[in-house]
């Protein structure tokens, strides 16, 4: 069979043995029963061994970080004294167990998802989720258990959920396909924060793909080749132990300041999501948190965090990175990310829409609440508070003014916080690019966000596979407009850092340099090979670099140029090592 | 039986969070604990029936209790909605 192709997510080479793991309800047949107290009996066991998963599930999910109350819900559901009244009536009317689980629980999930209501609604996804688990343990289909798997196990799944993440068995997973997901989807964030091989988006993967079959796995150039002979085996196993090496050598950058080859300093910053992220910042070596993504407090929930929860959360950042900065970014609510208890409205075009710091100067006591916890963290450490999509420059000022206000507010209530906080733009669209000299005279400084700028700038959607080839940071419309934004912060004398996915990107660490971009914020896992390829460029070929690729007219040439000059730089480098 | 008029005043009524620890709460009485809602009766022991009602904030509900324990039930259950649900 030949290679199958997605989306190269994660880079690394993985070999392994394929296992699907698929959450659809299982098939039964119904049966007649003779003795309804066993099986009474028999559904009793299978709801108490959920409540038994379910609750341990829970506790996991409370360990890193994440929010275990939905699951805990989903135990409160099932020991509902009317559910179980409905269950045995079902039982007393002749039900097998399986089909009065089915028919109790699709009662519940056409209630839920009839009501006129929105959180309502959504309880019907887990009432789904009850009846999918329960079927499986009453009908003995072993679901694949995520917490103990294989040695060497080449995990399929549709997409990559943090649910599923949270009980991964991370050192038997050789690699991850999906059948969902692009390049900065959470399935690919989270392989990477894992440091597993991924390849995403692989069309049909589920069906042509056996479970037991033996596949080897290229992250970085999305190839997947079932069945593998020998010769390719050997070739992939040496690519494998070649990139294994490349990682030890980018070890010896550890502990050691970011600078290029001519002693100039810059610094690489780490992205993170939660406060559990801050061991793979601290592991990984990085300088500061460029981007503390608040959303993911507010997801996965059924209210808002109140105050002193989000101060929780900030101010275990900011203790754990030690002085270090710890930019944190305002609720960037909206978009893809929309979340239901906010009573959000449907939107026909939700990226052009009500969203981020749209949406939270409209919603002032939200948006109180959360700088109010940012300001209070900020006693604790280096606490800058970042503002998502801003497109105007009255939408800064309006959040100093709040800044200077709930700074009022906690000096008269004594409670302690930094007086001269910082506070800075997320550079994401093309408004703020074009008066971006506009918003540096008021802004202590600017984090390019580059996967939005992309999208908003191409106007293209990352996600949709007909337009997707128009998203890319190497066009030369999106690499001007770094340029444009990078060059405004230093004319006003303010840092600049950027924050996407482009930060990480080794073909363009050479341009970045030459622009003169101070501080590079990705993911905790790249942190140490970015600091390594930093420190391979000199200013002169960065500027030689950059004269170059600005004169190209097409994305596909600036990405084939910035590809080559990246393998010569390499070959340059191994010559240099092979002499000392 | 007695009964009481209380108005929901958490922003989000009640929802997953609040309707789990309000139905567990009415669970440890004997009395029937029922939330008179839009001319529907709500089992308030019920944490399925409670979701299903919708009941959201500033919503006016009865609360019924019926049974040996029905004056301290209905204390309770008054007592914790009036609190907001513990948001």
């Amino acid at each position: 069979m030949s290679a199958l192709r997605g989306i190269g997510a994660s880079a690394g080479v993985g070999i392994g043995v394929v296992l699907k793991y698929e959450d659809a309800p299982p098939t039964y047949t119904p049966h007649a029963v003779e003795d309804v107290v066993a099986e009474r009996q028999r559904l009793d066991a299978a709801l108490a061994r959920f409540r038994e998963e379910t609750e341990q599930l829970a506790k996991r999910m409370d360990e890193t970080g994440a929010d275990g109350a939905i699951l805990r819900g989903h135990i409160a559901m099932v020991d509902d004294p009317f559910l179980r009244e409905q269950l045995q009536n079902e039982l007393e009317g002749g039900s097998c167990a399986e089909q009065a689980l089915a028919t109790v629980c699709d009662l519940f999930i056409s209630i839920f998802s009839g009501a006129d209501d929105e959180l309502t609604k959504q309880r019907a996804a887990d009432v789904a989720d009850i009846k999918t688990h329960v079927l499986k343990l009453l009908l003995g289909v072993k679901s694949v258990d995520l917490k103990a798997l294989p040695e060497n196990t080449v995990l399929l799944v549709e997409e990559l959920t943090p649910s599923m993440t949270a009980a991964l068995d991370r050192p038997h997973v050789a690699a991850i396909l999906t059948e969902k997901g692009g390049k900065t989807s959470h399935s690919a964030i989270l392989s990477r924060a894992l440091k597993i091989p991924a390849v995403l988006s692989i069309p049909g993967a589920l069906s042509a793909l056996e479970n037991g079959e033996t596949v080897i796995v290229d992250g970085e150039t999305g190839e997947v080749f079932p069945a593998p002979d020998a010769a390719l085996r050997a070739q992939y196993t040496e690519k494998r132990q070649q990139l294994r090496e490349k990682a030890a050598r980018e070890e010896a950058f550890r502990g050691k300041p970011t600078q290029t080859a001519d002693g100039d300093p810059r610094k690489v910053y780490a992205n993170i999501g939660t406060p559990a992220d801050i061991d793979a910042v601290l592991a990984g070596d990085a300088e500061g948190v460029g981007l503390f993504r608040t959303e993911f407090l507010f997801l996965d929930r059924t209210a808002a965090p109140d105050e002193d929860e989000q101060f929780d959360a900030y101010q275990k950042v900011a203790l754990a990175m030690r002085g270090k900065e710890v930019i944190i970014r305002t609720l960037d609510v909206g978009g893809d990310k929309a979340i239901p208890y906010l009573g959000m409205k449907r939107e026909e075009n939700p990226f052009l829409g009500f969203r981020a710091v749209r949406y939270c100067l409209a919603h002032e006591a939200l948006y109180r609440t959360q700088l109010r916890a940012i300001l209070r963290a900020s006693a604790f450490g280096n606490v800058c508070i970042m503002i998502p999509l801003v497109t105007s420059l009255s939408e800064l000022l309006r959040v100093r003014a709040l800044v200077g206000e709930l700074q009022a507010e906690l000096r008269a209530e004594n409670v302690a916080f930094d007086e001269n906080i910082r506070i800075g733009v997320m550079i994401e669209t093309p408004a703020a690019c074009l008066i971006a000299d506009l918003l540096a005279k008021h802004a202590d400084f600017f984090s390019i966000g580059t996967n939005d700028l992309t999208g908003y700038i191409m106007a293209a959607d990352r996600g949709n596979a007909d337009v997707g080839y128009l998203y890319t940071v190497y066009h030369p419309a999106v690499l001007r407009a770094i340029q444009h934004i990078i060059a405004s912060a230093r004319q006003a004398g303010i840092p600049c850092g950027m924050c996407g996915e482009a930060a990480a990107d080794e073909t363009l660490i050479p341009l970045l340099v030459a622009f003169g971009l101070e501080e590079f914020s990705v993911n905790p896992a790249s942190a140490l090979s970015t600091r390594a390829r930093i420190a391979e460029q000199s200013a002169a070929r960065c500027k030689l670099i950059a004269a170059g690729a600005l004169q190209l007219t097409t994305a596909e040439e600036v990405e084939q140029y910035l590809r080559r000059e990246a393998r010569q730089n390499r070959a340059c480098g191994r010559g240099v090592k092979s002499e000392e | 039986m007695v009964s009481k008029k209380v108005t929901v005043c958490n922003a989000q009524g009640f929802h997953m969070r609040p309707a789990t620890v309000f139905a567990g709460e009415m669970g440890k009485f004997q009395s029937d604990v029922t939330l008179e809602h839009n001319g529907n009766a709500v089992n308030a022991k019920s944490l399925m029936n409670i979701i299903a009602a919708c009941i959201k904030c500033g919503h006016e509900i009865n609360v019924v209790c019926n049974g040996p324990d029905e004056q301290a039930a209905l204390d309770k259950a008054v007592a914790m909605i009036e609190a907001g649900l513990g948001e």
